[in-house]
């Protein structure tokens, strides 16, 4: 027993490459981009097999973008509308033509109003029978039975729905003003329609990309089954498992670089396509918007999240199924 | 390099493969490892590359207690022994020089290094030239070289060679065997598992011989 209880050699640390540290630092980037090429290069040799999946992913991610862009297109209309609010403020009957007029006076030096504009009790008269068509009918009554209106636009930074509450509810504290009335629920409508497409871009988006991820894990996993042998010796010879992930999650990324650059296409496609339509629709709305694509930071933002996703589908499905390769 | 003490083995269906085995390959040692199919030399040298794991007894690889050896650590241990398999694991859509430089790559040397080593590991073995060859217009013999040229390549002290001769003639097996020799005048540990009874006779090497998942006369290894 004295050879048993004789205690082994020193040994190295089990966790280092032989090579010195500025060597293992240089050849670590130098690999990254190898197998980043490689990677590459792999994609291209084998186009049949990763066309389908780019489709995939490409539509997959165009459908969310094109959505945004239609969010984008929606919000720069309704903001351009939002300036429309127009608030009317009822006079009380009876007051003198010369109260009113110091109303008039009172509310124009208000800082948040552009604009007043008076329609007096007979000018309303004269405008209804004008456009109603009930002119013979009115001309029974004895008395007038319309207000006094005095019309108010808000500057542009007191127009959107809760300023333009704010402003009425202060305006109504006037005494000669019976009550007003915003005449903005139509924008609040269209701003809830518009909070309601945006959610439902957020959420068919995350569903298109877990999709992308789903596919992406797909691709790479059978990849993974198709190169069994080659992992099993390499990890035979001392691969780690981060070197033998590494090429699979540059595939990753490549499908989702890929798949991003095709998005953009098909937006572009998309925006060229619908362009003339819309133009011509905002022209009868007698607005002269411009149909906006993606920015140039939104495409960045595009190529960064399709990547990410490539690299995330790639990392859930190499980390599964690299370990799961043994040797036997 | 090799040290067992009292190791046994047996797997997850209850099949006894390793029973009470304890041996001492010293550094810079040539053993040959031998005994029926289904004796117990698959698992003894899956257990010296950790594929598989001892039920009981204690280890030591290069100077490594395996019980202590963390699956992270397990490719860094792997690198330190040179492997030879029967069928000789190649990749056979890559040619004779990726094949052989992979250790390297996976350790990260730089291009000029690897291109050198592997000239010089295939030049060891009488493949010079080759490395633009695919494995697969290779004879079985050459194929057999390109294996040992990757198991060489990183210089590993420990070779460890499974059936490395099983489908080679008699004169490509002595071949083969010599090759090991020069190894290990080197100063390179080297085991041999092989069922070629009559090539271990032709050669002065220590003979292991496992039946049943026993060592027999285990008293004269403790030499």
């Amino acid at each position: 027993m004295a050879q048993a209880s004789r205690q082994p050699t020193k040994a190295k640390p089990l966790n280092r490459s032989k090579l010195p540290l500025s060597g293992r630092i240089v050849m670590f980037f130098v690999r990254h981009v190898q197998q980043a090429m490689a990677s590459m290069g792999e994609l291209w040799r084998n186009p049949l097999s990763s066309i389908m999946t780019m489709a995939v992913l490409g539509v997959s991610l165009s459908l969310p973008a094109a959505l945004q862009v239609l969010v984008k297109n929606a919000e720069s209309i309704t903001q351009s509308w939002n300036s429309a609010a127009e608030i009317s403020l009822f006079v009380d009957e009876g007051r003198s033509e010369q109260s009113i007029q110091s109303l008039i006076a009172r509310i124009r030096v208000y800082p948040e109003i552009a604009e007043v504009q008076y329609i007096s009790r007979e000018q309303a008269l004269a405008e209804f029978q004008r456009l109603s068509g009930f002119g013979e009918a009115l001309s029974y009554l004895d008395t007038n039975p319309l207000p006094a209106v005095v019309m108010v636009t808000p500057t542009v930074k007191h127009s959107n729905p809760k300023g333009a509450r704010l402003l009425l509810s202060k305006l109504e504290r006037e005494s000669e003003v019976s009550f007003g009335r915003l005449d903005i629920e139509w924008l609040e409508r269209l701003q809830a329609v518009v909070r309601l497409l945006e959610r439902s871009v957020l959420a068919v988006a995350l569903l298109l990309v877990l999709a992308v991820v789903l596919v992406i894990g797909n691709t790479i996993r059978l990849a993974i089954m198709n190169r069994r042998t080659e992992i099993e010796v390499m990890k035979l010879v001392g691969a780690t498992e981060s070197f033998i992930q590494r090429p699979f999650l540059y595939t990753g990324i490549w499908f989702g670089v890929i798949g991003g650059m095709l998005a953009w296409l098909i937006i572009n496609v998309l925006v060229w396509y619908l362009e003339g339509a819309l133009v011509e629709l905002l022209g009868l709305y007698g607005s002269s918007l411009q149909m906006q694509s993606l920015t140039f930071v939104e495409l960045l933002e595009l190529m960064l999240l399709a990547s990410f996703l490539g690299w995330l589908g790639s990392f859930l499905s190499v980390r599964q199924h690299i370990r799961a390769i043994e040797p036997s | 390099m090799i040290r067992f003490e009292q190791v046994s083995k047996v797997y997850s269906g209850g099949q006894k493969a390793l029973n009470d085995v304890s041996v001492h390959l010293q550094k810079g040692e040539m053993a040959f490892l031998t005994g029926h199919s289904g004796a117990g030399k698959s698992t003894l040298l899956k257990l010296i590359t950790v594929i598989e794991r001892a039920s009981a007894g204690r280890l030591w690889i290069n100077g490594h207690d395996i019980a202590q050896v963390k699956p992270k650590q397990i490719p860094y241990l792997r690198r330190d022994i040179g492997m030879i398999f029967q069928n000789h694991h190649l990749l056979m859509d890559k040619t004779v020089f990726d094949n052989v430089a992979l250790p390297l790559v996976i350790e990260g040397f730089s291009h000029g290094e690897i291109r050198k080593r592997v000239a010089g590991a295939l030049d060891m073995v009488g493949l010079y030239g080759k490395e633009k060859h695919a494995p697969i217009m290779l004879s079985g013999g050459e194929q057999q070289r390109v294996g040992i040229a990757r198991a060489i390549v990183n210089k590993p002290p420990l070779l460890l060679a499974d059936e490395p001769t099983g489908n080679l003639d008699p004169k490509l097996s002595m071949d083969i065997l010599r090759l090991f020799e020069t190894f290990n005048d080197a100063g390179t540990s080297v085991l041999i598992a092989t069922h070629d009874l009559g090539l271990i006779a032709r050669m002065k090497y220590r003979t292991l011989t496992l039946k049943q998942g026993r060592l027999l006369g285990a008293q004269e290894l403790q030499l």
